[in-house]
């Protein structure tokens, strides 16, 4: 029950959300100096050209007007017209945001699977040279830019080894599999199309790994954290006292309960992995909401900006949401509170 | 069992990953039957009558064909002259208001239907109807009427010099009247993303951000095209280009910068192409605010600007210095128009003339060109040579746009590039006053007589008559410094020594005469 009701009450918040949302970027996107009928004329059309279009698009209407209008199309799922590419908004999102969130989901797994396993070996030993190892990724990933570590492993897997593609979402020359998910390796193994998906997987590593490598240390460093902290409990103490092996206490006592202030990171980190990708899917000619998103603001596209916006919110909001669902299924006294 | 049942999986999953990730990188080199391009951003609409960026011409240009096409000299030059292209012949009247084409036979669009009078009529009644960026190249009022079958025949409310040349235009691409079912846009939405030309190839697939495909129009009218396939390659990251060039993966590499190229220029396999181009950079002056609407003052600074210097140390060479507005290649320049050159004692002197100016001068750039910013830094050490005090100011570049609509500037940089070859383009967009601001005259400079010898050269039919008209305006403009005409950049183009066939033309940057272009084994 207390799970539904929390359900119930972030979902109406979520509406909440998404409302200051729209009325903030709507606000914001219309103060900024620039004419977007211009910007689609080009810069000789005369004055008439541009008016045309403006009326066409309805932007000579008062600007309450035009939000109303907006909004009622939201709610019917029209997010309008790209200024940009002159398409539904929903359609550019539908094929730009799989990309986005694929690559963020595959950095997160990264950041995760060596993020945990450093931590852990990290507090274990700790002071000894395997947690000053895990120090240094730690300081290196949040100190080095994403392009820059970008351009150094296309250099290097690319350029001269000639291992991995230097960018892309698959082998240009490969069928695209039927879209199902929008996720490339999953829609691939869906229409057993193998090569498809090892195409995809080669080219999703490079930007992954760059992604996910701001994250690892940080992963590992609040694992660290957490876990140094429960080993000095009492009931860790007890079940060493128990007699239970090394390895029980760390992975099977200690672990589960360091976990839970990590979870708050990992949604953190996926939040910041999807904005976050705008750079390495630049680097990468990963074909994600960043280029479209940077090239919109550019155009003045402001649908297409309040597309994203609204469509990143939602995930931003579902991810807490996710989050604090997860804290209350590890942790009675949460659930109890709540 | 159940340990066993997790190994089993995991061992099948291993063996697919293996088996997946061990297939060879797809190489373009080699492969004679594909051409790679690797451009910066994805194009944003391909529909003709809507598109008025370069980018996206790259792919339209070879899709759809126009009644006019630009020639190309015995020697492989393109020229800025026209030919026929769907059009086998055409005439004008004797006041240059009606203008006839006779269609050649044979042509047809990607579904076979063939391209006849109705289609032309169409694809112009559709450009001036949706009324976008690319229907302003052409006179208004325009009417397009078939008058046979294989006949179009243009009325213009009053003779318009350039219209042939109108014609060669990007917009001027003629669509398959059959794009009017598609949607109650007249098909807007659906060209968007689609193809409906009678070019030498059709867009096959588009995988958004990623790569754009094009395959030979089987019912063009043309010489068969030797490439099976074009792949346009999205890559935003310049050294990522440049890598997959080196590599072999693409044969055509675009919008590198200046350093990238000239390491290029020593790597095996890879050529560094440079052609003189059309497309200029310039300073605007605001002519309408002080200290600047002083005729001495533009001069002064006119003639503190290092034009070879600015070309040496930030084109690295790779340009040259405008002499006035009509650049080198188009027809119209008048070499006795005043050059302004590096002199700081003849500046001193016109400032002198001009008794000083105390204001504070704006200077506006953004970041949409690069060379901008070292520009901007460059005229301020410049003109603090001469006391002048600029102030630089870098903007969103939609917020400098609307600066220059508004006139609320001292000094703005731009680059210009023509659309029809013409030196209309450069003489009554820069200076007729009826185009202040972002539509084109954006010093906001007012002359009568200008106006007056505009409006004579753009209803004369007679090229020497006009030759003499522009060549009196360039005189005026230059001697008073409406501009600083800074320089012509060359186009700069990264290509596999395997490409052959490829026709640079001043006119179309960006665009590839694909039909034309061959593989070498």
């Amino acid at each position: 029950m207390s799970f539904l009701n929390v359900i119930r009450r972030r979902l109406m918040f979520l509406i909440l959300v998404l409302f200051g949302v729209t009325v903030i970027t709507f606000t914001i996107s219309n103060l900024i100096p620039g004419d977007p009928a211009r910007m689609i004329a080009g810069d000789r059309a005369t004055p008439e050209i541009v008016q045309n279009i403006r009326e066409d698009l309805g932007l000579d209407k008062p600007l309450p007007v035009q939000y109303l209008r907006y909004l009622e199309g939201v709610v019917q799922g029209d997010f309008g017209n790209s200024i940009r590419t002159r398409r539904p908004v929903l359609e550019d999102l539908r094929i730009f945001f799989p990309a986005t969130l694929e690559l963020a989901l595959t950095a997160l797994f990264f950041a995760t699977a060596l993020g945990i396993p450093l931590g852990v070996a990290s507090a274990v030993w700790k002071d000894k040279p395997i947690d000053h190892f895990v120090r240094v990724i730690a300081v290196t990933g949040i100190s080095t830019p994403a392009f820059w570590l970008g351009l150094l492993v296309i250099l290097l897997f690319y350029g001269n080894l000639g291992w991995l593609p230097s960018g892309g979402r698959i082998d240009p020359s490969l069928e695209m599999p039927t879209r199902v998910t929008g996720f490339l390796m999953i829609d691939s193994l869906l229409a057993g199309d193998f090569q498809a998906f090892g195409s995809a997987l080669k080219h999703i590593l490079l930007p992954a790994f760059t992604l996910g490598f701001v994250h690892l240390g940080v992963v590992a460093r609040q694992v660290r954290a957490a876990m140094l902290e429960e080993l000095q409990q009492d009931y860790i103490r007890t079940a060493k006292a128990n007699g239970l092996s090394r390895f029980k206490v760390v992975f099977t006592e200690a672990l589960p309960n360091a976990m839970i202030p990590s979870i708050t990171v990992l949604g953190l980190a996926l939040g910041d992995l999807l904005y976050g990708a705008v750079l390495t899917e630049t680097v990468f000619a990963w074909p994600g909401m960043g280029a479209y998103v940077v090239n919109s603001i550019q155009a003045l596209d402001f649908p297409a900006v309040m597309g994203f916006t609204v469509v990143v919110s939602l995930a931003y909001v579902l991810i807490n949401l996710a989050v604090d669902l997860i804290y209350m299924a590890v942790d009675p006294r949460i659930r109890e509170v709540s | 069992m159940k340990n066993s049942h997790w190994f089993q999986v995991v061992g099948a999953a291993a063996v697919t990953v293996g088996m997946a990730v061990n297939a060879p990188l797809a190489m373009a080199d080699g492969d004679a039957d594909l051409l790679v391009v690797a451009k910066a951003s994805d194009p944003q609409t391909l529909d003709p009558a809507q598109t008025m960026d370069n980018n996206d011409w790259t792919v339209t240009y070879p899709l759809y064909q126009r009644l006019v096409a630009y020639d190309v000299s015995e020697d492989g030059k393109g020229l800025t002259s026209v030919v026929g292209e769907l059009a086998s012949d055409w005439s004008a009247s004797d006041d240059g208001t009606v203008w006839t084409f006779d269609l050649a036979s044979g042509n047809a669009f990607s579904d076979g239907a063939a391209v006849d009078a109705a289609a032309v009529e169409y694809s112009f009644n559709r450009l001036m109807a949706l009324g976008r960026g690319p229907s302003e190249a052409f006179p208004g009022g325009m009417k397009v009427e078939a008058t046979g079958d294989m006949q179009v025949t243009f009325t213009l409310e009053q003779p318009f010099a350039p219209f042939l040349y109108t014609l060669a235009n990007n917009g001027a691409g003629i669509v398959n009247p059959a794009v009017e079912g598609k949607g109650d846009d007249h098909g807007t939405e659906w060209l968007s993303a689609n193809s409906a030309g009678s070019g030498a190839y059709m867009l096959t697939g588009w995988e958004r951000g990623q790569s754009l495909v094009l395959e030979p129009n089987p019912n063009y009218g043309g010489a068969t095209p030797e490439i099976e396939k074009i792949r346009v390659d999205i890559i935003a990251e310049a050294a990522a280009r440049r890598l997959k060039l080196e590599a072999g993966d693409v044969h055509i590499a675009e919008s590198l910068p200046v350093d990238q190229l000239d390491a290029l220029g020593s790597t095996d396999g890879v050529e560094v192409q440079n052609y003189p181009s059309l497309k200029v950079t310039y300073l605007y002056l605001n002519n309408k605010v002080a200290p600047l609407d002083n005729v001495d003052v533009r001069r002064a600074i006119s003639a503190a600007v290092d034009y070879q210097g600015i070309i040496d140390g930030i084109l690295d060479g790779n340009g040259v210095q405008m002499h006035g507005p009509i650049p080198e290649g188009m027809w119209g320049q008048n070499k006795n128009a005043t050059q302004y050159s590096y002199d700081l004692a003849s500046a001193k002197k016109a400032l002198d003339v001009a008794g000083g100016a105390s204001e504070e001068i704006s200077f506006l750039y953004s970041d949409r060109d690069p060379l901008w910013e070292p520009i901007a830094i460059a005229t301020q050490a410049y003109l603090s040579q001469l006391g002048l005090n600029v102030k630089l100011e870098k903007l969103a570049n939609a917020t400098m746009r609307e600066r220059f609509d508004t006139g609320e500037f001292g000094i703005a940089t731009g680059n210009w590039s023509p659309d029809f070859a013409d030196p209309y383009m450069f003489t009554n967009y820069w200076f007729d006053s009826k185009r202040h601001g972002l539509a084109g005259n954006r010093s906001w400079y007012s002359n009568d007589k200008v106006d007056g010898l505009l409006q004579q050269a753009v209803v004369s039919s007679d090229t020497a008559e006009r030759t003499a008209l522009y060549g009196e305006l360039q005189e005026i403009v230059t001697d008073e410094a409406a501009y600083v005409y800074l320089f012509q950049k060359d186009y700069r183009i990264a290509v596999r020594d395997d490409v052959e066939g490829f026709v640079f033309n001043p006119m179309l940057e960006d665009i590839f005469n694909f039909g034309g272009m061959s593989l070498s084994d």
